[in-house]
């Protein structure tokens, strides 16, 4: 009865609101009028019946307050009142408003962009079965390695796979390149997943001569073959193989990267003693089975590492994976972008602080000029509480619209970021904008209405109402909050230098990338990939002959001024690894000979790259015939002929019957990165000329080869002309990767292009934040110190001591908020130093500038104020209020 | 003494309101003037607080009214005691005289009889 009546009157409260208003207002009037009825009648005059009533009721509105608390609808009615009040406020100051609520929907909407990402990549959980039984094994092992753990592990199941295979598509359509991985037959059941059409491996099926088969990805089944469901049980002709499709994984399956079109199975062949223990290094993923905890899994792994060292035919160093172990397999997936994003987030967290920090100064600000306001409300009966709910909705509402904002600028931010970041990235293919980050840019929006809605709050509900009134809005609460005001603007200036800091460090160490010099000319160079079948190749002959009339007639066609061949193009992400012997350096039994990076080129390689030689001579077309010859780098020369004139000396590749001789020395190649020519496990950088005893390591010439036509063709032109000579001479053989050279490097830089311009964005954001803040607070200080200035004026300052006056408070904020700034840097700036090339974090070039042009940039924002300052007319100034 | 008005003790408001409603309907003033009548005058009552006070107890359903015609001719709200607002009042009234039996007994207590 009780709570049904409660009910009622709560919902009449909410429909009826204004009806029960009136009501409340009749029924009090009511009571009055009788009251002073019943005084006249006794004898007192009408107008003091009135009056006397009036007084002895007591204050209307704090009465009706208290009924509406009563009904106990206070807590819906008031939300919408204040919901409606704020909404009125914020309209009546639109300038306010829009700067408000487009600092925070810069804020929150970089802020939704980066979380995105980062919720994407390193949170999600992988799209498997039960993810969180898959771990990754640290450290790679080959395919006999591989086959004694799946063997021998009791705590968890374990696949194995070999990324970035490729495999020619012959027989549907243009002869094309696909890449594909390389798996043991049970990583799909281990993954769970389902195909989405036909079947994935049976156990069994990764052996040597039971592996002719191929799974398809979703995208290839539809490009290549129509979707036609028809394809499970065809034979298609991979690499020459005919190879029986068993299955079509579904759209959204994705292993190990996005890139995959086909999966293979492995080619387990302990017969073949080289390829079973020295070829392919595989990384290795396990499930845990169930109820076995990580430390047991380790404990097992240490224990296998340490017999299967033994099962190797040959002795295997001490240290190879002496620290192996397992960790999840997200982290083992992510472990390399991992710093990279949260250094981002980090940086846009800053971003976010600082549009806060702005936020809550511009409210503080516009409540110091609200006192008045507020005062009145207080002396007609509102509680402290109250006022400070109303206020807090305010900026909840203010944060809101900043939020609905900032999703629009995420989605956009979000796209762009796509399409920055390097296409390599793990998982960025999963990423996208869902509930998940709509949840936190609300959280964030209402966080941020929070924080920056209560300190005002608290602040404006505290003034005394006498005070208030009396002095018009001078109260004592303006020094109270002038203190919050200018620690906040330090302090946002003070994130702003952290981060135009580390965008400076980013884009000196990008500049010192960019404007290294590769080695190479990448103007007007077209480069491909030609990849005929590995089998083509195994008749070297036929090869070399192929090859050959390959580089003669694209030499021949029109607007082509030279071609060439080379295995393994600069900063084309592909090494050729060889050991050789070095006279004088002959590695003793037992030892490994030194491990070079083998390029095997055409003759005039060198020319088309636009490589001369420093010492000797370059190839020649004898050289190509046969001779026994190489050409070594300059950092390869100076390593093993120290002081020496390395034209003249001789080594041979592994197991090659005649030394070589030395006949030239090149000039460094960034051929590995735009930072380094080799990686750190290479030994040295060898070249030699594509002819029958060029071979690799297992025994042939090499099969696929890049050619660099340098031209004056536009892209497609001389694209065309490359495939018509290709495919004039073998339709088999596919062209794939056509970039020009300077794509290749710029694919090279793409990882510091994105970090630098992300940071640099970010930047900008912050100073424009931060200058923002500064005039936001001088402004408000000359407003309220327009009085002083007056009087000082009229007492006879000069304009300079004005000048001086309001510049010396901007330049407070700005040398303290700078200060604290580069004390910050300096703690945080090494967590940069994986980031950088050429320069160090501690740079003092950078830190010095971007001193410079932060106080320069703060003092700038203190301009208009100042003006504003030195024009006050004291007669004005003195008449206001 | 005996005629100077006192303070309407915290809490008692309610019943008072209640007992003065019981008596038939009334409007807020004519609870108002039914309290000093009943009273004889011995009681002050700050005029805006009974407002609070009705809506309080209409809220919790021991009171309900109605929009009626007044003594002058006047639209007024009327107020009228519930079934639960009869049962309140009959608590309230038994757990008022006991407490108040019990003071009164403390308060009256002589050194002899501790």
């Amino acid at each position: 009865m009780t709570s049904w009546s409660r009910i009622r009157s709560w919902a009449h409260a909410i429909i009826r609101r204004s009806a029960m208003e009136r009501e409340m207002d009749t029924e009090l009037q009511f009571h009055m009028e009788a009251y002073a009825l019943d005084l006249e009648r006794s004898g007192v005059p009408r107008e003091e019946a009135m009056r006397r009533s009036r007084l002895e009721f007591g204050g209307v509105e704090r009465t009706k307050e208290e009924c509406r608390d009563a009904r106990g609808v206070s807590f819906m009615e008031t939300f919408v009142l204040d919901l409606k009040y704020g909404a009125r406020t914020l309209r009546k100051s639109p300038g306010f408003t829009i700067i408000a609520a487009l600092t925070l929907a810069l804020g929150i909407g970089a802020n939704t962009a980066i979380f995105s990402l980062v919720d994407g990549i390193l949170l999600r959980p992988l799209p498997y079965a039960s993810p969180q039984q898959l771990v990754s094994v640290k450290g790679t092992y080959p395919k006999g390695g591989f086959v004694a753990m799946r063997e021998q592990m009791h705590t968890m199941d374990v696949a194995a796979y070999s990324e970035d295979h490729e495999f020619n598509l012959t027989g549907y359509g243009e002869a094309v390149r696909l890449p594909g991985t390389l798996v043991s037959a049970e990583l799909f059941s281990m993954l769970g997943a389902q195909p989405e059409l036909g079947r994935t491996f049976y156990p069994g099926e990764d052996v040597a001569g039971q592996d002719n088969f191929v799974v398809l990805s979703h995208a290839l089944w539809e490009q290549r073959f129509a979707g036609d469901p028809a394809i499970i049980g065809r034979v298609i002709e991979l690499e020459g193989v005919g190879r029986q499709v068993v299955g079509v994984m579904p759209a959204d399956f994705r292993f190990p990267s996005a890139r995959g079109a086909l999966w293979l199975p492995l080619h387990n062949d302990p017969r073949n003693t080289t390829a079973y223990w020295a070829g392919d290094f595989m990384p290795v993923i396990c499930r845990l089975h169930a109820g076995t905890k990580l430390e047991q899994a380790r404990a097992e792994i240490k224990m296998f590492q340490s017999r299967v060292t033994k099962m190797f035919p040959w002795p295997m160093p001490a240290k190879w994976n002496a620290d192996v172990s397992v960790v999840p397999l997200r982290d083992g997936m992510v472990a390399d972008v991992r710093g990279r994003l949260l250094m981002l987030l980090g940086a846009v967290v800053l971003v976010l602080l600082i549009a806060c920090a702005n936020v809550a100064n511009l409210t503080l600000s516009r409540a110091a000029t609200r006192e008045k306001e507020i005062a009145i409300r207080s002396a007609l009966g509102a509680g402290r509480g109250r006022i400070a709910t109303q206020l807090l909705t305010e900026s909840v509402l203010l944060a809101g619209f900043g939020g609905l904002l900032g999703l629009v600028f995420a989605k956009g931010g979000l796209s762009l970021l796509k399409a920055t970041l390097p296409t390599d990235m793990p998982r960025l293919m999963d990423v996208h904008l869902d509930w998940r980050v709509l949840v936190f840019t609300g959280a964030l929006a209402i966080l941020t209405g929070f924080i920056f809605g209560l300190v005002p709050a608290l602040q404006s509900s505290r003034v005394t109402t006498a005070e208030s009134l009396k002095s018009g809005g001078r109260g004592a609460a303006v020094s109270v909050s002038q203190r919050l005001r200018s620690t906040l603007v330090v302090v946002e200036v003070a994130f702003a230098v952290m981060l135009v800091l580390s965008a400076g460090l980013l884009i000196r160490s990008f500049w010192a990338i960019s404007h290294t010099n590769p080695g190479f000319k990448s103007e007007h160079l077209l480069t491909a990939r030609i990849t005929p079948n590995e089998s083509f190749c195994q008749d070297a002959a036929r090869c070399l002959t192929f090859y050959r009339s390959v580089v003669n007639e694209a030499q021949a066609s029109p607007g082509v001024a030279g071609a060439a061949l080379v295995n393994t193009l600069p900063l084309g992400g592909r090494i050729t690894k060889r050991n050789v012997d070095i006279e004088e350096h002959v590695a003793a039994p037992g030892e490994n000979a030194p491990l070079f990076w083998l390029d095997v080129v055409t003759p005039n390689y060198f020319r088309v790259m636009g490589i001369c030689a420093l010492a000797g001579r370059e190839f020649n077309d004898a050289d190509e015939a046969g001779s026994a010859v190489a050409v070594v780098t300059a950092s390869t020369a100076r390593r093993y002929w120290p002081g020496e004139n390395a034209v003249g000396k001789h080594m041979r590749l592994l197991k090659e019957k005649d030394w070589r001789t030395v006949v030239g020395v090149i000039p460094d190649v960034r051929a590995f990165d735009m930072q380094s020519s080799e990686p750190e496990w290479i030994e040295g950088t060898a070249y030699v000329p594509y002819n029958s005893s060029a071979t690799l390591e297992d025994g042939r010439v090499p099969a696929e080869m890049t050619i660099a036509a340098r031209t004056n063709l536009d892209a497609a032109q001389a694209e065309s002309t490359l495939r018509r000579v290709v495919s004039g001479l073998n339709p088999e053989v596919p062209v794939s990767e056509m970039k020009t050279m300077r794509e290749v490097v710029s694919e090279a830089v793409a990882t510091p292009a994105s970090t630098t311009s992300l940071f640099a964005t970010f930047a900008s954001l912050a100073l424009v934040l931060g200058m923002i803040g500064i005039y936001g607070v001088l402004t408000f200080l000359v407003s309220k110190r327009t009085r002083e200035i007056g009087i000082r004026v009229a007492l006879g300052a000069r304009r300079e001591d004005v000048l001086w006056l309001v510049m010396r408070e901007g330049a407070k904020f700005s040398f303290a908020g700078i200060a604290l700034g580069l004390a910050g840097a300096m703690a945080v700036m090494r967590l940069l130093a994986s980031e950088l090339y050429g320069v160090s974090p501690m740079d003092a070039a950078t830190y010095c500038s971007v001193t410079g042009a932060m106080a320069a940039v703060t003092l700038l924002a203190c301009y208009v104020p100042t003006r504003r300052a030195m024009r006050v007319d004291p007669l004005t100034a003195l008449r206001e209020d | 003494m005996a005629n100077k008005p006192v303070d309407v003790l915290q809490g008692t408001l309610d019943m008072l309101i209640l007992k003065a409603v019981s008596l038939g309907p009334l409007h807020g003033y004519g609870v108002l003037l039914r309290i000093h009548q009943i009273s004889k005058d011995r009681l002050e009552i700050q005029q805006g607080s009974l407002y609070p006070a009705l809506y309080r107890l209409e809220h919790q359903g021991w009171i309900a009214s109605e929009w009626g015609e007044s003594e002058n001719k006047r639209k007024a709200k009327y107020y009228r005691l519930t079934a639960a607002g009869k049962r309140k009042l009959q608590s309230e009234t038994e757990k008022w005289n006991r407490m108040a039996e019990v003071i009164a007994g403390i308060l009256s207590t002589g050194r002899e009889e501790v």
